[in-house]
């Protein structure tokens, strides 16, 4: 794939399509699966660290962390599943040979360094707000969703044709923020 | 500058330099502004985590696609194997089942789940049909729940998971089977939650081998109940 159709399916990515989505896992899946069994892992480990590789590409996609492809889809696949093969076995204590080190591993890949690749899990407080998250209204999920998952801008929100002002934007997302603020508050679980 | 606009700016990845610098300094020094940006980076977080495990789900569908274009020369024979082992595991599951007492692992293990999406307070006007639903709900009306429920125009995503327990806190097991199957297939928080109740459920209706499929996933791929599951597999084993 040439970069120029790499752009391509970054954009169809971006506005949501699931064909692009499994194209893409297709496509690079037993490249994938090649490069990881140096690693001594049995298949389902490595088709699992393949998905969680997957996802940290994609949200970094979906959060403009990557704009434009500056390298093939699979090198990003590669070193970020490098990245947390490497994690999951300094987890559970294994070495892979000599005395690897997950930072100097970070250190090593300047690609892992531009993206967000923290694998770990949500803190009690997280946890708790994710219920009350889980609880909103679909609009509001929506557009908090729009606003810190995608880091999209108030224009960028009205571009997309939902709303009919910034205005109304802004009051709708402090709306939503006050209600989950108010379910936090009022029940702590 | 104002505080809430720097912090727009932040999380819509468009500070300049100078406010950058400026940014840095208030999460420095201003506990106010400290927190509230704690509040909205964990819920960047939550909303990730969120995605992450809608599409982790998304991905495990796309694995079993292509397990299954790649085992389709094995077609038949797995038909043929299944049916057999299917045979053997009831007539097995039958004679082990044989003086098991279902009824009290089931009693001593069920226990409603708690309502922990809708939060009821005393000004929420607007959802007064889900309001009066969960309120049903917490205080063990199931019925009255379920009516309310099945009411209610707008559904939310987690209405089948708390109509499912309020058939099964009527004692409908087939309904409630029927509902929190449905949510194994959709993008459900409950997915781990209803696969503990849909072996507790199997259990009571006699069914070892389904009952222990769904513990075993439920080990497998949850943290949920994980000990319980563990406990209740041996003594079904």
């Amino acid at each position: 794939m040439t970069n120029n159709q790499e752009d391509i399916s970054l954009q169809s990515l971006r506005q949501g399509s699931d064909l692009v989505l499994q194209k893409i896992y297709e496509d690079n899946r037993d490249k994938f699966i090649n490069f990881a069994r140096r690693y001594n892992l049995d298949n389902d480990d490595i088709i699992d660290v393949y998905q969680d590789a997957y996802i940290v590409f994609y949200n970094n996609v979906m959060s403009g962390k990557i704009e434009k492809f500056t390298s093939s889809i699979s090198t990003y696949l590669f070193s970020i599943g490098k990245y947390l093969i490497f994690d999951k076995m300094k987890k559970n204590n294994k070495k892979v040979s000599g005395n690897f080190d997950l930072s100097l591993v970070k250190d090593q890949d300047d690609l892992v360094d531009t993206l967000e690749v923290e694998a770990k899990g949500l803190t009690h407080e997280q946890q708790l707000l994710r219920q009350h998250f889980s609880g909103l209204g679909n609009k509001c999920k929506e557009l908090l969703s729009l606003f810190y998952y995608r880091g999209f801008t108030i224009k960028d929100i009205l571009e997309k044709g939902d709303y009919n002002s910034e205005n109304v934007i802004k009051s709708t997302k402090s709306r939503c923020m006050k209600t989950l603020k108010e379910r936090i508050n009022s029940n702590s679980l | 500058m104002n505080k809430d606009e720097l912090l727009y700016l932040y999380f819509s990845n468009s500070l300049t330099k100078s406010q950058e610098q400026q940014f840095k300094e208030l999460l420095d020094n201003d506990a106010e502004f400290k927190a509230q940006f704690d509040f909205e980076n964990n819920l960047k977080q939550v909303i990730k985590a969120e995605k992450s495990d809608a599409l982790k789900d998304k991905l495990k569908g796309f694995e079993m696609d292509l397990s299954k274009t790649e085992d389709k020369s094995w077609f038949n024979w797995r038909i043929a194997a299944s049916i057999v082992l299917l045979l053997g595991a009831s007539w097995f599951g039958y004679e082990s089942l044989f003086g098991l007492d279902y009824n009290s692992l089931y009693d001593d293990n069920y226990t409603n789940y708690p309502n922990t999406v809708y939060t009821i307070t005393r000004s929420d006007e607007n959802n007064s049909l889900q309001r009066e639903a969960f309120v049903a709900y917490e205080t063990g009306d199931f019925k009255l729940a379920l009516e309310k429920f099945k009411s209610i125009k707008e559904e939310e995503p987690y209405f089948n998971f708390y109509k499912a327990q309020s058939y099964l806190g009527l004692d409908n097991l087939d309904e409630a089977k029927a509902l929190f199957e449905k949510e194994l297939l959709s993008d459900s928080q409950f997915k781990a939650e209803a696969l503990w109740y849909l072996a507790l459920i199997n259990l009571k209706q006699k069914n070892k081998t389904e009952a222990t499929g769904h513990l075993k996933d439920l080990i497998t791929s949850h943290n949920y109940k994980k000990e319980e599951a563990k406990t209740l597999l041996n003594a079904l084993n």
